[in-house]
């Protein structure tokens, strides 16, 4: 064989074996045990900070409000829809009973017109149910301009919630 | 919070109609566009390369050498845009170690590799071997080291070695016809196989890459040999260029014809996306493809060409419409891409609504990002050139 060829074969040859070294030591170490994945990314998502807590942990402190909430339209959403993640809250809030709420622990109080219309504006793609005498959408739709809209020169309201109580519209 | 409705508020003003939530923005961007559009140069720079060396078609030799060179460059960075568009580029190299075998993008990724170091650079090597240890010899400093390394510090260039360099040379050319068919096939299969979208979702798909990526590599050659020429202040050898044109013309002609029944068989049958998609082509779509992709990129070029069969001007202007010509076809062929990608995704597969692409000019999806990934293929070409002049090479016959 003459000199160059075997050179070629020669890199070749270093460049697959330079492949299948770089194979094993790139591989991650927990790559196929369950699967063909890294089986430690799962225990290394558990290990990520959390945000929401469990959908029934506000109700502890705040009775009052999940009394009021669940005879009204909006007993099936959860705080945490509304008000945002509250694990932080939940677990510090407590210390400061009756007190104003360092800034860091307080929640999203979503009252005015942009957020109620994320559930309640008019949609396409909202579902609709059909079915024996219902033939309603699942959320109520409405259109957020033209629905009791602000007036600005009389002193008329114009949020949502000065007309409706959010935890029991 | 307050950053995320405002997010939402933005992100829904983008669609019209009913579109599934993970459709209103659209995960495949431009770089996506270019990844067909730059694999495609490379298939076809390639396969005119070939035309000369397989089927010897002696009148393409001087295009010969800038073809490979051409498609080299291009492919050295045609998995780049991809890389570029990964969240986390620095993991591209995992679908190379653990690639799964019923991942079409996994098995890409050694198409790729065959492609470049089996097929390309291969060829190149055995063709420039004997050049690269005469240059070698006779140039100094880092120019000669360069030679020296590249062609692994071998001397032999007895005429019995450099009679088995064109030997192999020719298999590897004979391999890369059928590899060159499969790494743009394979780009038209990745797309052609995804059966949610109606608008890939065609067998025909590989076989129009394939023809629309010859097309628009052999645009690209032809332009880079006026422009080269030029430069060079040589002679242009207007036969080899009327050659070309003629080659051009006919794969045009049959993408063309391919393209057009993809259509109809798609107007014949319309199925229930039908609608959709005739609102999406003559809405969204309808500048990309009528104008651009159809009626400049294609049917243009298609007239010209077809007239230059008949009835040939003065050489000049013949050069003016060759100089011309290839920058039309490659403008539509990216529309072509731009038309399959984007396209793909404006429309939602409920078949009931729009959404709308919309990218910036910097940030790793905007255009400058695309601009960049087009720009470097042709100052890596600019260096092998000056490293690897196919014009100094001894002539050899390719027998
Ligand atoms: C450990 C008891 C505790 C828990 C659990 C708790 N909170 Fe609170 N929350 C408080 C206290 C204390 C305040 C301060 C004001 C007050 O006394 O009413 C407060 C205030 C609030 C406020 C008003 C903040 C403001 O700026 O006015 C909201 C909204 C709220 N909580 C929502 C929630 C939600 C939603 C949850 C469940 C994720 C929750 N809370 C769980 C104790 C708690
Ligand atoms: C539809 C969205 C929504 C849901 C669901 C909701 N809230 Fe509220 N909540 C609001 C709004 C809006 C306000 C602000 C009311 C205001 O400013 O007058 C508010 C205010 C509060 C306050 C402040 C005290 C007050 O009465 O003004 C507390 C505490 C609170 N919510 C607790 C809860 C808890 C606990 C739940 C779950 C049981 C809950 N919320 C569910 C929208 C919601
Ligand atoms: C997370 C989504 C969501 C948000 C945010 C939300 N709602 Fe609702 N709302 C619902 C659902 C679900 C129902 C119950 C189904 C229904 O009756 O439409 C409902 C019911 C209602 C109803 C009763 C409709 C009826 O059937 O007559 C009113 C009024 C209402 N919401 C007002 C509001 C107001 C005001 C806000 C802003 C503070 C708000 N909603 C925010 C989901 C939401
Ligand atoms: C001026 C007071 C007022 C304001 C402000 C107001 N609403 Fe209402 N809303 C009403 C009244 C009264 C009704 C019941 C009569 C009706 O259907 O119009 C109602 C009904 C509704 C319903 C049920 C509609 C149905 O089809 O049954 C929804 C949902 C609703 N409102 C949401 C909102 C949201 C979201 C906002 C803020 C963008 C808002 N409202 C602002 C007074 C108000």
């Amino acid at each position: 064989m003459p000199q160059h060829i075997k050179r070629l074969i020669g890199v070749f040859a270093i460049f697959i074996v330079l492949f299948l070294v770089m194979r094993q030591v790139l591989k991650p170490s927990s790559f196929g045990k369950l699967g063909h994945f890294r089986a430690d990314a799962i225990y290394e998502n558990t290990l990520k900070p959390m945000h929401y807590t469990v959908a029934d942990s506000c109700t502890k402190c705040h009775q009052t409000v999940r009394a009021e909430k669940d005879k009204g339209f909006h007993k099936n959403l959860k705080c945490e829809v509304c008000h945002g993640p509250g694990l932080k809250h939940s677990l510090y809030a407590g210390q400061f009973k009756g007190k104003e709420l360092p800034d860091s622990l307080k929640l999203y109080k979503p009252g005015e017109r942009k957020d109620c219309s994320v559930c309640h504006q008019k949609n396409a793609a909202r579902i609709k149910i059909q079915f024996d005498t219902i033939n309603t959408t699942m959320v109520h739709q409405i259109d957020v301009a033209e629905h009791n809209p602000p007036d600005l020169k009389a002193n008329e309201p114009a949020n949502c919630i000065d007309c409706h109580n959010p935890h029991q519209p | 919070m307050e950053d995320h409705l405002q997010n939402l508020y933005e992100v829904l003003s983008k669609v019209e109609g009913y579109v599934y939530p993970n459709e209103i923005e659209l995960n495949w961007s431009i770089l996506i566009v270019l990844y067909p559009y730059i694999t495609g140069l490379v298939a076809g720079a390639f396969i005119l390369a070939s035309l000369e060396r397989i089927f010897k078609i002696k009148v393409l030799k001087p295009t010969y050498g800038i073809a490979l060179l051409t498609a080299f460059s291009f492919m050295l960075v045609a998995t780049m845009p991809l890389v570029s568009h990964l969240g986390k580029p620095l993991r591209a190299y995992e679908i190379m170690i653990t690639p799964h075998s019923s991942s079409a993008m996994a098995i890409f990724g050694f198409v790729y590799l065959w492609y470049l170091m089996v097929v390309l650079f291969l060829e190149i090597w055995f063709d420039y071997r004997r050049d690269m240890v005469i240059w070698g010899n006779e140039s100094t400093g880092v120019k000669r080291f360069l030679y020296k390394l590249l062609s692994l510090w071998t001397t032999d260039i007895s005429p019995k070695a450099v009679a088995l360099d064109d030997r192999i040379g020719y298999i590897v050319t004979v391999i890369g016809i059928p590899s060159a068919f499969l790494l743009h096939g394979y780009v038209g299969f990745i797309f052609g196989s995804i059966k949610a979208n109606p608008w890939w979702s065609t067998v025909l798909m590989p076989v129009i890459f394939l023809f629309s990526a010859m097309v628009s590599g052999i645009a690209l050659v032809m332009l880079i040999y006026i422009v080269l020429t030029k430069v060079r202040k040589q002679l242009i050898d207007m036969e080899c260029l009327d050659t070309i044109a003629k080659y051009l013309l006919y794969i045009l002609l049959i993408d063309f014809a391919l393209e057009g029944l993809d259509q109809i068989h798609r107007i014949y049958v319309a199925e229930e996306s039908f609608e959709a998609l005739h609102k999406l082509v003559f809405g969204k779509l309808f500048y990309t493809l009528f104008i651009y992709q159809m009626l400049i990129g294609t049917v243009i070029p298609l007239l010209t060409l077809g007239t230059l069969q008949f009835y040939k001007p003065k050489a000049q202007i013949r050069k003016l419409i060759y100089t011309i010509l290839p920058l039309l076809v490659l403008a539509g062929i990216f529309f072509m891409r731009w038309n399959v990608v984007i396209g793909g995704q404006l429309f939602s597969k409920s078949f009931y609504g729009y959404t709308t692409f919309k990218t910036g000019l910097i940030g790793t999806e905007g255009y400058l990002m695309a601009a960049a990934w087009l720009i470097i293929p042709f100052l890596i070409l600019s260096f092998l050139l000056w490293l690897l002049p196919p014009w100094k090479k001894i002539e050899t016959s390719h027998e």
